[in-house]
Formats: C-alpha cells, structure tokens, sequence
C-alpha cells in the first residue's frame, strides 16, 4: 500500500437507484486493470457486475451490501465502496460515509436529482463529506446534462459547477469538451480504452467559450491566486484552476460536474483524473475522536503512522474464515500481530490476518496503514467498535443509526431450517445494525425487523440460499409507539407485608412529554429516598417503557423527574424501589393522555404524466398527505408522506394503477401519532391477536 | 386564536373578505408581470388553509420548490404583520396548515384538467373532505382558454370548488368598453370575483374591478410583504 497518502483516496459512489453507480464502478475497474472483461448489471451472460458478488444482487440487479474494493489510478491508490441505492439499505450508505473523505455523486442525465439523491446529500452533509458530480446516462434519449446541474443548485444547493460539456447527447453522444484544458476527449476501442484527444469541433468552440469563462469566474472565489491572475489579465494556467477547484470542492464549497456515461464507455477516464485532482486526500480532511479519559473531549486524528493507532470497524461480514471486519485506519497503522484494544468494552486482541478486499476476492496484506481502508479477520466485535492501542482511549464517534419501523414474524419449515435460521440471524444482525430480532415470549414466534418491506424480503431470501432455512413468513407489521401527550403526576406507594421482612418504597414526582426517548431526572432532596435506591428508581421506570401499558408496544418520549418519596429503615430494599416506580409510572401513565404513534414514510412517485392524478388519488386513498407534484419532462414526480400501515402491498397497487411504467421510493420521515379511529382499529386487533393466543 | 388574528391581518380579507371569497365560481387576479399576482393568490390561498379548508395550488410556470418557497415568505409576512408571535407557535401552526396545501407544477403545453379530475375524485372515493379552494396560476389568457375554462367550470359543479386564477396584462392594452382588460372582457360572465393590482408610487393599488356590487373600491398594498398599508 502506498504510504504517501496524498496519493490516496477513499471514494464512494452513491445515487438514487439504477443510476449506474455499479456499472461506473466495474468501468473504474476495467480502466484501472484490476478486471480484464466488462460484465454488466443485467448482462445477458448471466454473470452480473463484479461489485454484485452476492448471488441476490447479480438476479435481482441491485447492489444490497456495499462492496469495498480499490484499484490504482495514475500512480494513486483509490479504495472505493460501492454503495446500494435502495433507501431500505441506507444504513449501508451511512456507514460508508462515515469512513469516506470523498463522494463521486452520480446522477441519471435524465430523470436528475431524484429522491435518493437528496437523502445521500444529506448523509453526505452530516459527514461533511466532499463531492464531486457525475452526470451519467447521457446517451439516453432526454439526456439534459445542464438541467442536472441546475436541479443540484435548486435541489440539494449545490454550488454545482460544469466543468466539461457534451459533445452530442442521446444517441449521438460521443465524448466531452474539457473546459480545464480546453480539448475534445473521444473513446474509441471496444470499451472505450482508447481516448482520442482533439481540438474542440469549431460548431462547438463559442459555447466552450463561454461556458469555461463561467466556470473560471465562478471557481475563482476559491483561489486568491486565481483571481489575481484574471484582474491582470495573465495567462491562466490548467494548474492554476484545478488548484481553485480542488480548494472549493474539498471545503464543500462547489461541486464540479462531469459528464459521460458509464455503460457506453464514454468519459469515465476523466472522471478518474477529477477523483484524483479534486476530491482529498486523507491528509486533507479532519478526523475527531473523543478522548475517554478526558471527560470525552474531543481530538484531532493526525494520519500518521508514528502516533498510537486508531480505526473504525464500520462494517462485518462472515465470511469461510470466520469474521471479517472491514476496517479504516485514521492515525497510525495496523501491523500483523499488533495487539489492539476495542475501546467499546476494553478487550484486548490480537490482529491476525489482515487483508485488502476486491469485492469478494481478497488479497494478504502485512499492514495496513493510516487513511486506508482494508479488513480483518477473526475479530469479534461490533460494527462501530473503535480500535485502538492500549496506550490511548480514544472512541470515535458512532454512527446515525435509524431504528426499524417494520417486523415480520418467521416461522422455521422443519427442524433443519429452526438450527440454520438461528445461524442466519445471529450473522445478519451482527453485519446490518438495522436489522433486529427478537421472540415474542407470548407466541413463541421470531420476529425479524428492518427499514422497509424489500430489506426484510431480502434478508427471508439470503436466509433460505445462503443457509439453507426455509421459514414462513406473516404479515409485515408496522412499529406502533406509545407516548404520553401531558404532564402527570404520581405518588405511589409500594408497601408488603406478608411475614419476615416486608417491602416499602414510596416515590412521587411527575411525568411529561419529552424529545428524547428517554429521561431520568432526579430531584429528591433531604435524603427522602437513599441514595442507593435510586438507580433502582430509573430501572422501574425504564423497565416499563419496554412496553406500553396502553396496547403494549414501546414507550418512547418521557421524562421522568422524581421529587418526593420516603423509605423504611428495614423494609426497603432495591426491589421494593423498583415494584413503586413501576406502580408510579402505571398510575401516571394513565393520566398523561397516553396516544399511539405510527411511522410515517417519504413517498416519491415517479410516473409518466398521464397518470399522475391517479398516483396522487392513491396516495389520497391511503391517508397520505401530498406535499407536491412536479413534472418533468414526460414524467411527473409526486411526493408525499403517508403512514407505513397503508404502504404494504403498494408497488402492485401502483403497477395496476399505471400500466407498470410508474416506480416509487419509500423512507422512513418521523412518528406521528394515529388518528382516533385508526387507533380504535389497533385496539382491536390487538384485543383479537390477544384472545386467538388464549 | 393566532389564526383569527392572521386572518383579519390578511389583505385578503380586508379586500375581498374571507366569507365572500368562496361565493361563485371563478375568480382573477389581474395585473401586468411582475406586479404581484402570485403573491396575492398565495395570500388567497392561505386565508383558506388558516380557516382549515384545502387548497390545491396549480402552477405551469413555477416549480413546486418555488410555489413552497413562496407559502413560507407569505405566511412569514403574515405572521410578522401582527406583531410579536410566539415563534414555536407559528411554526407548529404552520405545520399543521401547510398539510392542507397540495402543489402541483405542470408545463403548460401538457396542463389537462383530467389529471386533476382524476385527483379530485380520489378525495371522493376515500370519503375526504375536498379542496375548496384551486388556484391556477399562470395560465395564459392571450391564448384562446374557453375550452379549458369550460372544463374547469364543470370540475367547479361537481366537486363545489372555487377557482382563482392569475391573469397577466400588458401594458399597451386597452379597456373594454365595461372597463375590463381584454383578458377578462372575453370571459366575464364566468368570473365573478375580479381584482386588478396596479403600481402607484412606490405601493401597490388594488382595485375591485368585480364583486357584486362591490366594485372599484381601492386598497394599498406594501409591494414587499403583499399587506394593507394603513394610511
């Protein structure tokens, strides 16, 4: 691995769905000779991407897991993660960012910045994550690269910048102008190998005028150097704008936009300059850690090879040797044999095998050093376990992780596919922090959850080809909330006495509506109730919360304050501390005007025009609510919200509705709570559920 | 409470008059580009959402990023023209109105009001309180509308909702002989309700062109924030 780190990136590439970052990726490859033969997504070989390697993605022609690879480009080291577009396996793209330093955002020359889009623009600016913009498709007819650019202005806000123009679009599209350097780039060879560099087509050369003074302008901001150079009218170098654009693409300031498309080979090449010109080095960003034995402050991560090490495990995977954590390194470097402390629960290891990934291939390395990403095996931690020497205490900080909003209960066939399906679940819920299970000790049944209804099929399918488990499956259920909508307040008194010592414990205080999950204020004064019982206090309560006593399914959104409350010399105990919070909190739960709440999801409908109402009628039957409609082009784009109860089924529903030619993405938005007489419905069932049991 | 008093601040009442906003079937908003039309409809509109009725906004020249964008300045100016307003309660009171609003951008060459129909419809079918109120803006009435109009009149029966368009005028243009531009002269017996917005000074006039009897009354509007200038 290369040790001068300005010659390494760590890229991902992300986007809506089918807007080709697979097959851009396997270009990449190709380019970079770490692959010798194109296999497209869909090909009709059957062989599928390289990045696909699981045997679902390559069928279904989705990329699920994200797959790490890296190739060598101009004398720099890429790693590169491919990353899925389905919104349901969006945890695979958060994690990615979090080890990223840069972005290649792809977006279809067409259909523009679509809904997923937006979402991974805004995991990218949680990260804080660079980008640059590829503009893909744009050999497909209503290839509008320009209006792209303008849609990631008005969309995402993007300081979006084109710095290359088309030369013939649709079917005639057959390189680009760079407006750096001011030449026409062809691709000729069977797959594009060849580039062919000319003057610019004279029918061309006014609008690459123009449009690379545009560009000069606007990338000038970002260099002092620059702008002198233009105010004194001096020769204006390619140095001297590429350096503009870097500084203004790695403080996220601008997004350069290239153009090209992938599938056809044409101008993926470029692309790879740009990832190397303008998106940073791992010495150009900053990593923080928090120093644990410093009341958690935070510190700035040096990349250097010299300092204790620390790296992130961001993602697991089982492979035939055991686990396989994948790994980024951000200060210091992981050697053979080094013994390393998970600074989660302080365990000691050793590292053993250490390797660099090429989608499922795999290659030994001796160490891998600070700013690169790699992978280890035989490891047991989780993802998102900091590793670190055991001369410091550093954690970096975790990862955005959403909770499921959707479960299925699985019933195993026979007694070979109960072993097999324990086997499964044990490994995906360790791989996909998203993804739970559970039994339901009053039906005996395994309960599986996840982001969305696909997230869970997917995982019912890999445990059926992967393991060998068959199970049946119910219906898909919605994640319903309890919480409170008022203040209460409660006094209660836990008092027993049936021979030998008895149990005492009083608690008061008051319950109200919170933002957070869960809180735990203690107010007593006067030694009221002992220190010592306390502790025992927040267990009661937050025992509780667990399941609602209003129709049983989680509380979320309380705050607790405890602010009276008396004890006994001899009867009280722990347990009896515990026994009064539970009665306090059922005594207030009651009167807080308790309300159920459901997961509300981000709809996108994308449809031809002419069925755009009846998408939105759809939408209306199913109590969403539209928050528009735009059309574009010959396709309109409707969005909306609408709870995940009425979603099941939905894409049949909207296949009938528009002869199949209309798609939509669903996301998880926020909790709300259910109208009166929806909730009346629950109750019912729940009532229902509750007597067939008996 | 915050929505009466956003209410009676709105130009829209004071003008026009929110209960008789609804009564008829169409209505305009007349004035020569870049006076205010648009500025007024949203005004219109959120009248109608502060009185928890639904709106439809139907734009053919603006994205719906933009239609949204104009909702938030409007409601802003309404909210700022009362005075001091808790501002968590105007937010959470914008939230819960801003669900009764559904935009929609269509280019105008593929406008048809069958897609709009088979929306309305859907309201019907799911037992749903209807949109009372449509506004069209950006229809142009230099064109011949008559067979859209007509269309739309029959959507106005069957579905009881009121329609406000925009109507731009040009400057060279002379009245009728009614005292109508030219745009509105040709459908007039459709429109009930007409007003036109006219830059005087550094405000803006508008004047009730029709309304029952209430006719040629004259208000002025600050050009920025779309409210009555008390004078």
């Amino acid at each position: 691995m290369i040790r001068d780190l300005k010659r390494v990136r760590n890229i991902g590439i992300s986007a809506h769905i089918d807007s080709g970052k697979t097959t851009l990726t396997e270009r990449i490859l190709f380019y970079t000779d770490k692959i010798h033969k194109i296999n497209e997504v869909r090909g009709k070989d059957g062989v599928g991407a390289v990045m696909d390697s699981m045997e679902l993605e390559r069928e279904r022609g989705i990329t699920i897991a994200s797959a790490a690879t890296y190739c060598e480009w101009n004398t720099h080291n890429i790693n590169i993660i491919d990353t899925p577009g389905h919104v349901d396996f969006t945890v695979e793209v958060e994690r990615s960012l979090r080890v990223l330093d840069g972005v290649v955002l792809v977006l279809c020359s067409v259909s523009g910045v679509q809904s997923q889009s937006i979402t991974v623009d805004q995991q990218m600016k949680r990260y804080k994550v660079p980008c640059i913009a590829f503009v893909n498709k744009c050999d497909r007819s209503g290839a509008n690269p320009a209006k792209v650019s303008r849609q990631l202005r008005d969309k995402l806000g993007h300081n979006s910048i084109l710095m290359q123009l088309p030369i013939g679009l649709e079917d005639k599209h057959e390189g680009v102008v760079d407006l750096v350097a001011m030449k026409a780039y062809y691709f000729e060879g069977d797959n594009g190998e060849n580039i062919v560099t000319k003057d610019i087509p004279a029918e061309m050369m006014d609008e690459a005028q123009t449009a690379r003074e545009e560009m000069i302008d606007a990338v000038s901001l970002f260099s002092d150097d620059l702008t002198d150079a233009i105010l004194e009218e001096k020769i204006i170098t390619e140095e001297l704008i590429m350096t503009a654009v870097r500084n203004g693409t790695i403080t996220r300031q601008m997004t350069p936009v290239f153009l090209g498309s992938a599938y056809k080979n044409k101008a993926v090449q470029p692309l790879l300059n740009a990832v190397i010109s303008y998106l940073p080095s791992p010495l150009d960003i900053e990593n923080e850690a928090l120093d644990m034995d410093n009341n958690g402050e935070s510190v700035i991560l040096e990349s250097s090879f010299d300092k204790p090490t620390v790296a992130l495990a961001f993602k697991l995977e089982d492979g035939q040797y055991g686990q396989l954590t994948y790994i980024r390194v951000y200060q210091g470097c992981i050697n053979k044999g080094d013994t390393l402390v998970n600074s989660r629960d302080g365990r000691k290891f050793r590292v053993g095998r250490l390797i660099r990934m090429h989608s499922s291939q795999t290659e030994d390395v001796e160490a891998i050093p600070a700013g690169h990403i790699g992978a280890m095996f035989g490891v047991d931690c989780a993802s998102g376990d900091t590793f670190v020497s055991p001369t410091i205490n550093y954690s970096l900080i975790a990862m955005h992780i959403m909770e499921p909003v959707i479960s299925l209960s699985i019933v195993p066939k026979d007694n070979k596919a109960q072993i097999n399906m324990s086997k499964a679940l044990n490994r995906f819920t360790k791989e996909d922090p998203t993804f739970k299970t559970y039994v339901d000790h009053e039906t005996g049944d395994t309960i599986i959850q996840g982001m969305g209804e696909l997230h869970l099929e997917v995982y019912v399918e890999r445990m059926k080809r992967e393991y060998g488990a068959e199970v049946d499956t119910g219906k898909p259920r919605v994640a319903y909330r309890e919480t409170i909508t008022k203040k209460a307040v409660f006094n209660y008194t836990h008092k027993k006495q049936t021979g030998g010592a008895g149990q005492y414990g009083r608690v008061a205080g008051f319950m109200e509506p919170n933002d957070e999950e869960f809180e735990f204020v203690n107010k007593i004064t006067g030694g009221r109730i002992p220190t010592q019982y306390i502790p025992a206090c927040k267990q009661g309560f937050e025992g509780c919360m667990a399941k609602g006593p209003k129709l049983e399914f989680p509380v979320t959104g309380i705050k607790i304050t405890i602010d009276d409350g008396a004890f006994h010399a001899v009867d009280s105990s722990e347990m009896a501390f515990k026994s009064a919070a539970r009665g306090a909190f059922l005594e207030a739960y009651a009167k807080a005007k308790p309300v159920i709440k459901e997961p509300i999801m981000k709809v996108v409908i994308e449809t031809p025009n002419e069925f755009q109402g009846s998408c939105m009628g759809l939408i209306n039957q199913r109590r969403g609510i539209i928050q528009g409609s735009q059309e574009e082009g010959v396709m309109s784009v409707v969005e909306s919200q609408v709870p995940l109860s009425d979603m099941f089924g939905f894409s049949t529903v909207l296949r009938s509705a528009t002869q199949g030619k209309a798609q939509f993405t669903m996301e998880f938005s926020t909790y709300k709570q259910v109208p009166q007489s929806i909730a009346e419905e629950i109750a019912k069932r729940k009532l229902e559920e509750k007597t067939q049991k008996k | 409470m915050l929505k009466k008093d956003l209410i009676s601040k709105s130009p829209v009442s004071k003008t026009i008059g929110i209960e008789n906003l609804k009564q008829g079937r169409f209505g305009a908003v007349l004035s020569r580009a870049g006076v205010g039309k648009t500025s007024f409809l949203v005004q219109i509109a959120l009248t109608q959402l502060l009185s928890d009725k639904k709106i439809l906004h139907i734009s053919l020249d603006e994205s719906i990023e933009k239609i949204n964008l104009r909702y938030n300045d409007a409601y802003t100016n309404l909210v700022d023209s009362i005075g001091y307003v808790d501002p968590q309660k105007a937010v959470r009171l914008w939230e819960d109105i801003n669900l009764n609003k559904v935009g929609i951008s269509y280019n105008e060459s593929t406008f048809d009001t069958e897609k709009i129909k088979d929306y309305l419809k859907s309201f019907k079918k799911a037992d749903l309180a209807l949109p009372s109120t449509m506004i069209i803006d950006g229809l142009n009435f230099d064109k011949d509308v008559s067979g859209i109009l007509t269309e739309l009149e029959d959507l106005n029966h069957e579905f009881s909702i009121f329609i406000w368009f925009s109507m731009k005028t040009h400057r060279e243009e002379k009245l009728s002989q009614d005292g109508y531009p030219i745009q509105l002269d040709a459908h007039k017996e459709s429109f009930d309700k007409a007003i036109v917005l006219q830059p005087i000074e550094d405000k803006i006039e508008a004047v009730i062109l029709k309304d029952g009897d209430k006719t040629d009354q004259r208000y002025r509007l600050d050009p920025a924030t779309m409210m009555i200038v008390e004078e």
